[in-house]
């Protein structure tokens, strides 16, 4: 039962950053708001026993991430921003009809559909080694292909931003002659 | 783990996502509407891990770990090309990019 208020506890939190997140017209703000966004659902996951997830959250997400908004928000000067109107203000009236029919077409899904029953495969051994080393163990031998094959997403990424974001002014092949 | 229902983790994952689109259909600055992609990927994370603490299962978290790496990737590129828009363009609003306005 305790487990529960303080799950309803980081919900709400959590909920109450989002709308934050949507509303405020400050980049700064909303870059704030969605730093404690993650740190609620970083509590989520350590509410609901998945603490590798939940201390990853906290690490890339309110970390990693956060910081790198922060930083490409001193790059690009959001005066302007500030200065012009943040919302599209019809069409985000307009949606919200499609917007809460999609959350009635994912009501209907999730909260009326059967809920598949809890098979439990890893359940005991959660319970005797920890959650942790299970997914670890798991990730490591079943799904290690698909863990190699994010580490090389990674790798494209990092060298498609890196060609993506450099200058363009310096050419360095004009100098032979 | 079995005294919070499976139905709180998706009400809370539906509400998060649902925001976070409404955020990229409402939001006007680039790097906001990346933000709130961001909220929305983090609603997906919600409904795994809540799923898997549902059954008994690790496979949820797994996939969360990898939604977390490539929510990474996407904010690399994405901030990467809202740096290259902003140096050759000088604007960083949704409604100005008209380049391929036919």
């Amino acid at each position: 039962m305790v487990r529960f208020l303080i799950f309803l506890l980081f919900s709400a939190w959590a909920i109450i950053s989002a709308i934050g997140v949507v509303t405020f017209t400050n980049p700064i703000y909303v870059i704030l708001w969605l730093l404690s966004s993650l740190i609620a659902v970083a509590g989520i996951f350590f509410v609901a026993g998945a603490e590798l997830v939940g201390a990853l959250q906290l690490l890339i997400y309110a970390v990693a991430i956060a910081v790198f908004y922060v930083f490409v928000l001193t790059a690009v000067p959001w005066e302007k921003a500030v200065k012009k109107e943040s919302h599209y203000r019809t069409e985000g009236v307009i949606s919200l009809p499609l917007i809460l029919l999609l959350y009635l077409e994912m009501a209907v899904v999730f909260l009326l559909g059967v809920v598949a029953s809890p098979e439990g495969k890893f359940r005991e051994a959660i319970a005797r080694i920890g959650n942790a080393e299970v997914v670890g163990s798991v990730l490591f031998t079943k799904y290690f292909f698909a863990f190699e094959v994010v580490s090389l997403v990674l790798l494209i990424g990092m060298i498609g931003a890196v060609l993506i974001g450099r200058k363009e002014s310096q050419t360095y092949e004009d100098d032979t002659g | 783990m079995k005294t919070i229902p499976v139905e709180a983790y998706f009400a809370v994952s539906m509400i998060l996502f649902g925001l976070g689109i409404l955020g990229l259909i409402a939001r006007r600055n680039l790097i906001t509407v990346l933000m709130s992609l961001e909220l929305a990927l983090n609603a997906v994370n919600v409904a795994f891990v809540g799923a898997d603490a549902h059954m008994g299962l690790v496979e949820g978290q797994i996939f969360a770990l990898f939604i977390i790496a490539l929510a990474a990737v996407e904010a690399a590129v994405g901030l990467g090309i809202i740096i290259a828009i902003f140096r050759y363009r000088y604007v960083e609003s949704t409604d100005e990019i008209t380049d391929m306005r036919g």
